[in-house]
């Protein structure tokens, strides 16, 4: 299987492909991909640059043009497509019909990998855009069990790209408005969930209160671990008890579950976590590098699954959806 | 009965008094750090968009002064100020010493020193995302930092290290 790590940046890359990664994923510094962060991403140059240092060490660089682009705005999207296929991008991540159709047109050489924001989680859907663009593969929603994700498989011939760690999202990718109530930006349309602009965070004697867009979202007791401040890892009143009503601010981690999907037959996994770092790719891709080759060599992958528990959200670790519990 | 407060600068003892005395070498030394990467790669400093202008007060725990960086390209600088000052700035960072190297260094990740509550940010979070996501491309070390030759250079990164590594023990074991 192919290890898919995330790059924020020309030295996240480097680090990510010095630790195993067999491809990483990155964006270009605008609206046009979901992690539009102050300070983040490539520009033309550098992603030209990184393309090349990338193939010179067997690795693949995916660009991910994945937000929605906006009616009678479109000239962002179709900027950073060209950038994309002008640099020697491997293959681009969209989500938006109308990015596809233009790439797919312009670029029919360019390798097209529909975007978790697409939430294409049905055989039916995942055909419609492989016949109407050609896309190659897909990566799915969060929100698929690995049976059904072995299910999934056998009926279709594109490839399947699966998270395995990082940040979950308790919306179907590409549908969540939760931050746009609150900041009037979304990971959809601005690249942004909860827009740092738009976060504050308040410490006295220890208390954490964060908030977004003016709204207290949680409140943290001293020493007690974090999590991300958005809304839907916030901890909300209901019937006289306070609790994270929609998601607990956990990390997605999937490890264990590696030798399931790839006898599913899913092609690639995939690690999120663009906006964190290279001290987080570098942990995060040697770790999952050295339980691939595991499975490689027949052995399991116990050894290194509790590598990583350090890095997760609020200090825990979920399979998340792979192992529906709830059900 | 009036208590007569003896002025600051003539206490005895006062730990922030002595840092502050040698504030003058410090604050060359770390503003001639940052106009070096400034000259060396001026494209680092685009990252930090809109906050080009901006000021950052990092302060370690337990130290009485903080330091108030302001990266500015070719203008940038380093001021060593009293803990308790409150000028004006886009955000304060604070923690534990060894955690704000490794946020300097980016061998630690940012997004777990805040989840494990490690480092304590203030101030205008898109300020700090920039500023983080600017020390991250920059890939400085503490060779950057002191302007070291590269064999010096290895010797003091090495340092850097261990500091980190015995914080890093000493909050395991606190």
């Amino acid at each position: 299987m192919e290890l898919v790590c995330p790059a924020g940046s020309p030295a996240m890359l480097r680090a990510a492909i010095e630790a195993g990664a067999d491809s990483v994923y990155c964006g270009l510094r605008d609206e046009t991909n979901a992690r539009n962060f102050p300070g983040l991403n490539f520009s033309t140059a550098e992603l030209k640059a990184d393309v090349l240092w990338a193939h010179d060490r067997g690795a693949k660089v995916l660009v991910a043009i994945n937000t929605f682009a906006r009616a009678g705005e479109t000239d962002a999207w179709r900027a950073s497509v060209n950038s994309a296929a002008a640099a020697g991008a491997d293959a681009i991540i969209v989500a938006d019909l109308g990015v596809l159709a233009y790439a797919h047109a312009e670029h029919p050489d360019l390798r097209l990998h529909l975007s978790v924001q697409a939430a294409a989680g049905s055989p039916e859907a995942i055909a419609f855009y492989a016949g109407a663009y050609g896309v190659k593969r897909v990566v799915l929603p969060r929100v698929l069990s690995a049976p059904e994700i072995a299910a999934l498989v056998r009926e279709t011939d594109v490839e399947v790209e699966a998270f395995v760690y990082g940040g979950l999202c308790v919306m179907a990718e590409g549908r969540c408005a939760l931050s746009s109530y609150a900041t009037g930006k979304s990971p959809n349309l601005s690249g942004v969930c909860s827009p740092p602009e738009a976060v504050s965070l308040e410490e006295t004697d220890g208390l954490l209160t964060p908030r977004l867009g003016g709204f207290m979202i949680d409140q943290v007791a001293p020493g007690a671990a974090a999590g991300y401040p958005t809304l839907c890892k916030g901890r909300f009143e209901a019937e006289g008890a306070a609790s994270h009503l929609f998601e607990d601010p956990t990390s997605l981690n999937a490890m264990a579950l590696l030798a399931e999907l790839r006898t599913a037959g899913v092609r690639a996994v995939k690690i999120e976590g663009r906006q964190r770092g290279k001290a987080y790719v570098a942990r995060v891709a040697a770790a999952f590098r050295a339980a691939l080759d595991a499975l490689d060599r027949g052995e399991t992958t116990a050894p290194y699954e509790a590598r990583l528990t350090h890095l997760a959200e609020g200090g825990r670790e979920t399979a998340g959806a792979y192992r529906k519990t709830w059900r | 009965m009036r208590t007569q407060h003896r002025p600051r600068a003539a206490r005895r003892g006062d730990p922030a008094q002595v840092l502050m005395t040698l504030r003058p070498p410090a604050e060359w030394l770390l503003t001639s750090a940052l106009r070096r990467v400034a000259q060396r790669r001026p494209e680092v400093f685009e990252r930090l968009g809109a906050f080009a202008d901006a000021a950052f007060v990092i302060a370690p725990d337990g130290w009485p002064v903080v330091f108030r960086l302001a990266p500015q390209g070719a203008s940038s600088g380093v001021q060593v100020r009293r803990r308790d000052d409150r000028s004006p700035c886009a955000a304060r960072i604070e923690g534990p010493l060894g955690a704000l190297l490794g946020l300097f260094d980016g061998s630690l990740d940012a997004d777990s020193a805040f989840f494990s509550r490690a480092i304590r940010v203030s101030g205008d979070i898109d300020a700090v995302m920039a500023l983080h996501n600017t020390l991250e491309a920059a890939e400085l070390s503490l060779a950057d930092l002191l302007g070291l030759p590269a064999t010096a250079g290895n010797a003091a990164n090495a340092a850097l290290r261990f500091v980190r590594q015995a914080a890093a023990a000493k909050a395991a074991w606190a």
